[in-house]
């Protein structure tokens, strides 16, 4: 379990994270999702014991940052930004490697280099120098080192970078069956569509987190939900626009392309009343959906907001 | 600092390095070829006959040498002279090995995953420092040796006596892996303020500076070799500066420096 209390990390006058507290629970995949420079890495950092905080407080596996880094890194995987691997070493030398680095001897670190190699499907290219590896694979090879040791806290920034849409496939299967262990994942990411189909919930970052929440969740984060009605028959939808603004629990509505695009705020609740009454005004409907925003205008809204409200921070401070 | 993890960071180095033919090569060839000019003229006075006027000009240098007929005199007192640039060798070589190894690290971005688990700097450090300097000494070593048995079978056994004289015994057991110890400290120190090897090799090039002037002062002092008492001093001079480097070196790589500025 990762418990994070207003952490923060200044490098000389810039903050570059501030007040950061979220809990990721033991089997849950959190994924930190942020522009470049939103502090993500830094965050990462200061968690796995690299890196002290400025601030804050952070229990990792119930230990506390600062006080036991050395057991904190020994119970932690993580998978850098770039693979950063010993390019002249084997596959299985670059993991023997880290194995030792991380208390595995003999037999036990034999069985978890295989092991991992037969899980990222190296185990014929073992023992080629990975220097001659492309990018999947060197991946592949830094996401085995990360797990090697078989740790309880998992950071993985941009797992699937670099990956085939199927290798990508693999390794999200194989973070799932992590989670599904027991382990805590944060997974950094530029990647909404990863974050998306991945994380069980994810922090919008900058600086600090700006929202936390569940894909799902997320996408509503306005309140509202647009539901499209799509109409035939002789009356134009734009007939049922006046009708529709009398409505208490319709936030707004427009036509569009032979449909009726409604805000609501509890689609489960409204739909059924909202399709009676339009049917009981003649409206002839074949089809009713749910249009619910992405997470990439979501995010894209979030970054904007905490960048406009810097801009205006920003000219405050030089006018004073 | 807990040795298997010295072991492993040394093990990993010392694979890294064999698969480095290049660098193999940096390691061997200065030493051969310090020992190979000595050893030429040794063979050259072998071969040729000294002129009597030639014999004139180093007599100052063959009196060092009472007990041994001119020509062998000759032979000793160049075979000694020489041997000041055996200290170059672990002053070149290591400062070169070291600044590929932390250049290496960081141009391939793989110093991160190692500080994200459980080794300490100080054994990470301490690993790379020994895999560093060992290739250094055993060169040196093994060249002093060949250099040895090479210029006495060329000359007289008598020759093989004199280079392995108590001085250079005890500077080879003592001031060669202490300056092999500087060198890499230093080269440490130097790559973490670059981010290119040669430029690291560069600066760290003026190492050498010392030790050619302590050779070159030698060489024009008329004095065959070091005495003991130099080579004692030297050792001191070498420990206080590894004392200075430590400190600095201590001071440039805590894990958020290494992180944060050399990524």
């Amino acid at each position: 379990m990762i418990e994070v209390q207003g952490l923060g990390k200044r490098f000389g006058p810039l903050a570059a994270v501030h007040d950061l507290s979220f809990v990721v629970g033991d089997g849950e995949i959190f994924g930190l999702l942020g522009p470049n420079g939103a502090g993500k890495t830094t965050s990462v950092r200061m968690l796995a014991g690299l890196i002290a905080a400025s601030s804050g407080s952070a229990r990792i596996n119930g230990h506390e940052l600062g006080r036991a880094s050395q057991r904190i890194r020994a119970a932690t995987g993580i998978l850098t930004e770039s693979p950063g691997l010993h390019e002249r070493l084997t596959a299985r030398q670059n993991l023997a490697y880290y194995g030792r680095l991380y208390g595995l001897r003999g037999r036990q670190l034999r069985v978890a280099v295989d092991r991992y190699l037969r899980v990222v499907g190296l185990a014929d290219a073992a023992d080629r120098r990975v220097g001659g590896f492309s990018k999947g694979m060197r991946q592949k090879v830094a996401i085995a080192r990360a797990l090697l040791h078989e740790p309880e806290v998992i950071y993985l920034d941009e797992p699937t970078s670099g990956l085939d849409p199927s290798a990508a496939k693999t390794v999200r299967d194989f973070v799932a069956t992590l989670r599904d262990a027991g382990r805590s994942i944060i997974v950094c990411t530029h990647n909404l569509d990863e974050a998306e189909r991945l994380c069980d919930r994810i922090g919008i970052m900058r600086g600090t987190l700006l929202e936390v929440d569940t894909p799902a969740r997320l996408r509503r984060r306005n309140g509202t939900a647009t539901v499209r009605v799509e109409l035939v028959g002789a009356r134009q939808p734009g007939s049922f626009l006046d009708l529709l603004a009398a409505l208490p629990y319709v936030e707004a509505a427009r036509a569009q392309d032979g449909a009726l695009l409604v805000e609501v705020r509890d689609p489960r609740g409204d739909n059924p009343e909202l399709v009676r009454t339009l049917v009981e005004a003649g409206a002839r409907i074949v089809g009713l959906h749910e249009e619910a925003a992405t997470l990439e205008q979501v995010y894209l809204d979030l970054v904007g907001e905490a960048g406009a409200r810097d801009a205006d921070a920003a000219r405050i401070g030089e006018v004073a | 600092m807990r040795p298997g993890y010295v072991w492993a960071v040394l093990t990993k180095e010392a694979r890294d390095l064999f698969s480095n033919r290049l660098l193999l090569g940096a390691v061997a060839l200065p030493a051969l070829i310090f020992a190979s000019i000595p050893t030429g003229i040794v063979a050259f006075i072998e071969v040729n006959e000294l002129a009597p006027g030639q014999m004139g000009q180093i007599e100052q240098y063959i009196g060092q040498f009472p007990d041994l007929p001119p020509k062998l005199a000759a032979q000793g007192f160049i075979v000694l002279n020489f041997m000041a640039y055996f200290l170059l060798i672990p002053a070149m070589v290591p400062m070169a090995i070291a600044t590929q190894s932390v250049i290496g690290e960081k141009t391939a971005r793989s110093l991160e995953p190692q500080l994200a688990t459980p080794i300490e700097i100080g054994e990470l450090l301490v690993g790379k420092a020994i895999a560093s300097a060992t290739p250094a000494v055993v060169a040196t070593w093994a060249v002093f040796l060949l250099y040895g048995l090479v210029n006495g079978a060329i000359a007289e056994p008598v020759l093989t006596r004199l280079i392995f004289n108590d001085v250079w015994r005890v500077a080879m057991i003592t001031l060669v892996p202490l300056i092999c110890l500087l060198s890499v400290l230093l080269g440490i120190i130097v790559s973490s303020r670059v981010s290119d090897a040669r430029t690291a090799q560069q600066i760290g090039g003026f190492v050498v500076i010392p030790v050619i002037g302590v050779a070159i002062a030698g060489f024009f002092s008329g004095q065959a070799s070091f005495t003991m008492d130099q080579i004692l001093i030297g050792n001191l001079v070498v420990a206080a500066l590894i004392g200075l480097a430590l400190v600095i070196g201590n001071w440039i790589f805590d894990r958020e420096a290494i992180l944060t500025r050399l990524g």
